[in-house]
């Protein structure tokens, strides 16, 4: 039974890790993107 | 104007990923059975691999950038590179992560040494280093060049570190991780993977789009300060 | 080609000549590998056998170590005086400059692996056997280690952190190096079983792979640094 919950911990533990990880790495380049476009004027912003 | 790096497209593949993440982790834990040797913790596969296929994706597009720049000096194949090496990163930095908390499991230890995760761990240290290298170099120009032989150099490494590193794993006969879930893999696990695969692929894009144009606003930016350094030395001069 | 191999034999000759002068090799890097050597005896108990078990990788890992020394002292120097500005301007083929460094860098390393296996003979017990594949492993791996170094070491002079940039970067780069040096010397000096002519083949091609990259990416380096 422990060994039932130690692995449900490492599974969880495994998906939590990774949605938090790419979570927190898409909402810290969201919050750049908008700080950084605030700073440069729309006729530069294009991309290419 | 659009105060963000967002766009249309940015918006159909970000809802794409999150329908699709949602859809993920319906598949993974509703939909597909454990397997019969692995047990639950084959519901670790369907993270663990997909970020290791996004990694690779993502390096062979960084060895792709690498190699325009150098031919065509192009901002946008250096900032594209840049994106692709930090992303691959992240992906290879999960990727162990992922694949040490499934060899808890299935060996009992956090770390054995096995092909993959070696090989994995070596390649995460190459581009680590990529990235340091490219936050130590102060010269713009400098820094796309050096990043983009660095890039070119450690692409043709891959081959070579899988190569040798699978025969020296081979040697102390370690199981692999695959070893034992390849063969036996049951028809909704390998459409669960699949789908897996595919929506870590699409928010690897998206990641990707965003992340590119931070770092192209992140060079617009670093141009109008020079531009505007220049400008109040010249009027300084011109004062005096 | 051949004007390629020119420039090279002239930068070895005055990398070589440089360290014939100042003798740094001598004075630092072989005392520092002496110094390696004593302190991997004290941290592995001679006595249990760590020591003798382990000598293969010991010797590998402060062969690594020596190297990214003298790289960081190869282009210490050019960064100096701007001397990378005047091989620049000099007209010499950027690939017969790094094969010029490849060829100096390998023979000071060479150096380094004679002194090291002499000390691990003496001071760690080893007894050599299987001198051909030990010989040709060592000419191999050393061609290769001086092969990435002379790559590596030009992406990481000039900067502020030079000096911890280059091991990050090279370290890496030289694990199938150690992995396969490592292993081939333990089959030759009968500790393990296998194909240590195999190891010794991936190490060529390890080495050509990198001395091919160096060749083509040296031109646009020379240009931006």
């Amino acid at each position: 039974m422990i060994a039932m919950v130690d692995h449900w911990g490492y599974i969880l533990g495994a998906w939590g890790i990774t949605a938090v990880a790419i979570g927190g790495y898409a909402i810290a380049i969201l919050r750049r993107g908008r700080r950084l476009a605030r700073e440069v004027p729309p006729e530069s912003r294009r991309w290419m | 104007m659009n105060q963000s790096t967002g766009s249309l497209g940015t918006r159909i593949l970000g809802a794409v990923a999150a329908v699709g993440c949602v859809a993920v982790v319906i598949f993974a834990f509703g939909v597909s059975p454990a397997d019969a040797e692995l047990g639950e913790s084959i519901r670790i596969m369907y993270v663990h691999v997909p970020t290791v296929t996004a990694a690779y994706m993502l390096l062979i597009a960084n060895a792709l950038f690498s190699g325009y720049y150098l031919w065509k000096r192009s901002d946008f194949a250096d900032v594209a590179a840049h994106t692709t090496a930090e992303i691959g990163v992240l992906m290879l930095g999960l990727t162990l992560v992922t694949g040490s908390l499934w060899g808890r499991i299935t060996w009992g230890t956090f770390w054995e040494w096995d092909a993959r995760l070696t090989t994995t761990a070596l390649l995460f240290l190459l581009y680590v280093g990529y990235l340091a290298l490219r936050a130590a170099t102060d010269d713009p120009r400098a820094r796309a060049t050096r990043a983009a032989v660095l890039g070119i150099a450690s692409a043709f490494l891959i081959p070579i570190v899988h190569k040798s590193v699978d025969w020296w794993a081979s040697l102390h006969q370690e199981k692999t991780l695959f070893g034992t879930a390849d063969p036996s893999i049951d028809g909704s696990q390998l459409f669960t993977l699949m789908l897996s695969m595919a929506v870590f692929g699409v928010l690897a894009v998206w990641l990707s789009m965003h992340r590119f144009r931070v770092g192209w606003l992140s060079l617009q930016v670093d141009r109008m300060r020079v531009e505007k350094a220049i400008e109040e030395r010249r009027s300084e001069g011109v004062a005096a | 080609m051949i004007a390629a191999l020119t420039d090279a034999r002239l930068i070895a000759a005055k990398d070589l000549r440089i360290e014939a002068r100042s003798r740094i090799g001598l004075t630092h890097v072989l005392p520092f590998v002496g110094a390696v050597l004593l302190l991997f005896g004290f941290a592995l108990d001679s006595d249990s056998g760590a020591l003798q078990r382990a000598t293969s990788g010991l010797f590998w890992v402060t062969v690594l170590f020596a190297a990214v020394l003298l790289v960081q002292r190869s282009f210490a120097l050019e960064q100096a005086d701007g001397v990378f500005d005047a091989l620049r301007l000099s007209g010499l083929r950027p690939a017969g400059i790094y094969l010029g460094k490849v060829v100096a860098l390998t023979l000071q390393l060479l150096v380094v692996d004679v002194v090291l296996g002499l000390g691990v003979i003496v001071f760690y017990g080893v007894s050599p056997t299987g001198i051909a594949l030990l010989s040709v492993v060592c000419v191999v791996a050393t061609i290769g280690i001086a092969a990435a170094g002379a790559l590596y070491g030009p992406l990481t002079s000039g900067l502020r952190a030079r000096d911890t940039a280059l091991p990050l970067l090279l370290l890496p780069v030289l694990a199938p190096v150690l992995l396969g040096a490592t292993r081939a010397f333990e089959i030759a000096l009968g500790r393990a079983v296998g194909g240590g002519w195999a190891w010794a083949a991936m190490l060529g091609i390890f080495a050509f792979v990198e001395l091919a990259l160096g060749s083509v990416l040296w031109g646009p380096l020379l240009e931006e640094s």
